[in-house]
């Protein structure tokens, strides 16, 4: 397997506090790694420098050959709409557009749009009834199904997932968890970050912080460092 | 996309956008209301002005100016002047009415008697009021209308004799009108040119030309120069008390026109200013999430410009339906009569309301700055 994220020594300091202090590891092409530990252990900062949704003090996260740290705005732009696929927590849905629109907006920002595409990816993460609702019509399982499907839309490199299944209830977490366990077999690669140890057994490897540090990578993978 | 993105989004903040649009179309109506009246006042006041009289007067000269009651010392020949104005053929003309003045006696009384062509009266000198008729077509008298003064020191009335004398000639005249002209003229007879020619024993000769002429004082200073390059031999002249007061009016209602649709702007502004920057709060979650989607500053600020720039323009056109409407209101209770639409208001205006709620907008492009992972974070 090829890698496809290589962090070197990452650091993200916030004024003085330290969010990421050196942190070093890869993840191969096609692995579903679980990024676990505490409130604050930098699993977030983390998320966000390989999406490109923040920039690193120093070190390297280097994301499908692409060092995110170099780039400028306009590149960062561009490296978001073409390399990740971002899941949230809060799903993160525009509240005035369907479902639909929801994914054709990620489309939209891409390249161009493909309803009939936009369809199919809703259908496929079963909510092909539910197109044409608001956010506010779906349910929080609904919502974060149409979150993977818009996160999907663009085919990324890479899957970003905060935490997923936070705000669901046990039910609808089985229904999105299930979701990553298809994208997983079919190639994708995804880090989520995740509380739930039942959820990090289903990873290929899980990968924990605490104070801005790796703690544990399992000496069986040898991909991490 | 785009447009299917820009309609959910004009509906999706539909509560907030009300306010601005209100503003922009209360600014655009006063605007198109104010810029129409602008555009008319010229045209408008113009007419006002015409209603004052002649504004340019033909004479023999300074030295020798005919004035009412002097002796015909220095005259003016009738044709050569008339033979002037018809060769410049200028549309601008409303009356070309000649005067030649000389002093009667009505029994034992001393009368300015003014020779002129008194159909062409009304057009002169909208202003005065006439009862009676102008003239008579009755060929077995000689009309005459007579100024309210005379009417009273002579104790006459409408149909009643008039004996004047001059120079040893009688004459008996029928007055067929009275006027109110509100001024000198409300003590003299007026006659048909002709008669007066005749009693004067000066047949052609008259003693000055007063016209009427529309335009600006600038255009009537040109047609001014124009004939009296034609009439080298007699002195051409605005009478400037009514030109320079009509320019004058002119230049303080534009000031002051301008002056308030400037402010009116600025208000506007300030308004749309104010409901952006509200929204602006509540959009950072969205834009943040643009963002983090793959969409470009340069796409997601243009969406919401064309957001505003349709907001700008719905509430320019609505506003400049009723800022027309609000003109001919305007025009009918300062004019008297409805203000002429002129549809170059209708772009203009839509124009100026795109302008200032894209001036308004600020708040919005300064979304562009937002940080998605400082969103996310909740700060």
């Amino acid at each position: 397997m090829a890698t496809l994220v290589q962090v070197e020594d990452l650091r993200k300091e916030f004024g003085n506090v330290c969010a990421l202090a050196g942190v070093s590891f890869r993840v191969e092409a096609g692995e579903w790694i679980a990024i676990m530990g505490p409130s604050g252990s930098g699993k977030t900062t983390l998320i966000n420098i390989l999406g490109g949704l923040d920039t690193p003090t120093s070190g390297q996260a280097i994301v499908d050959t692409v060092d995110v740290g170099r780039l400028d705005e306009s590149g960062l732009t561009r490296f978001r709409a073409q390399k990740i696929g971002f899941i949230f927590q809060q799903f993160h849905l525009v509240p005035y557009l369907t479902a639909l629109e929801n994914v054709m907006l990620a489309q939209y920002f891409h390249s161009t749009t493909d309803e009939k595409e936009a369809r199919e990816a809703l259908e496929r993460v079963g909510l092909g009834d539910r197109i044409e609702h608001l956010p506010g019509k779906l349910s929080g399982g609904e919502q974060q199904r149409v979150a993977v499907a818009r996160a999907l839309i663009n085919h990324p490199k890479l899957i970003l997932a905060d935490e997923p299944t936070g705000n669901l209830d046990e039910a609808n977490e089985e229904t999105v968890i299930q979701l990553f366990r298809d994208l997983h077999r079919e190639g994708h690669t995804i880090l989520m970050v995740t509380h739930a140890s039942s959820i990090g057994n289903l990873a290929d490897r899980r990968i924990e912080f605490a104070h801005g540090r790796l703690v544990q990578v399992p000496a069986s993978l040898k991909s991490a460092t | 996309m785009f447009w299917r993105l820009l309609w959910k989004l004009l509906r999706g903040s539909s509560g907030r956008l009300v306010v601005a649009i209100l503003a922009l179309v209360s600014g655009g109506m006063v605007i198109s209301a104010l810029l129409n009246l602008e555009f008319d006042i010229e045209r408008k006041l113009t007419q006002e002005f015409r209603m004052l009289g002649a504004n340019l007067v033909i004479s023999p000269g300074h030295d020798a100016a005919q004035m009412p009651g002097a002796a015909p010392s220095a005259l003016m020949n009738e044709s050569d002047a008339f033979a002037a104005i018809q060769n410049l053929k200028d549309p601008a003309v409303v009356a070309a009415v000649p005067f030649l003045y000389i002093v009667e006696r009505a029994d034992d009384t001393p009368v300015v008697v003014a020779g002129t062509k008194l159909e062409d009266l009304p057009k002169l000198e909208p202003s005065w009021r006439i009862e009676g008729q102008w003239t008579s077509s009755r060929d077995d008298q000689i009309p005459c209308v007579v100024g309210r003064n005379v009417v009273q020191q002579l104790h006459l009335a409408l149909n009643s004799p008039l004996h004047l004398s001059y120079v040893g000639k009688t004459a008996q005249l029928t007055v067929v009108g009275i006027v109110d002209a509100g001024g000198a003229e409300d003590n003299q007879v007026f006659l048909q040119l002709p008669e007066v020619q005749s009693f004067a024993g000066l047949p052609g000769q008259i003693g000055l030309v007063q016209l009427s002429v529309r335009g600006t004082a600038k255009s009537i200073s040109d047609y001014a120069a124009r004939l009296a390059t034609a009439l080298p031999a007699y002195e051409v002249r605005p009478i400037r008390q009514v030109t320079e007061a009509e320019g004058d009016l002119l230049n303080r209602i534009r000031l002051l026109i301008v002056s308030m649709v400037l402010l009116i702007l600025v208000l506007t502004a300030l308004c749309v200013l104010a409901t952006m920057a509200a929204l602006a709060m509540e959009r950072r979650q969205d834009v943040g999430l643009m963002k983090a989607l793959g969409g470009s500053i340069t796409r997601i600020v243009a969406l919401f410009m064309a957001e505003v720039g349709v907001l700008g323009a719905a509430g320019g056109l609505v506003g400049a339906i009723l800022g027309i409407e609000l003109s001919r209101w305007m025009g009918q209770r300062v004019f008297g009569t409805a203000i002429s639409v002129r549809w170059e208001i209708f772009p203009l205006t839509i124009a100026l309301m795109v302008a200032v709620a894209l001036a308004g907008a600020l708040p919005l492009r300064l979304l562009g700055k937002v940080k998605p992972a400082v969103i996310f974070r909740g700060e």
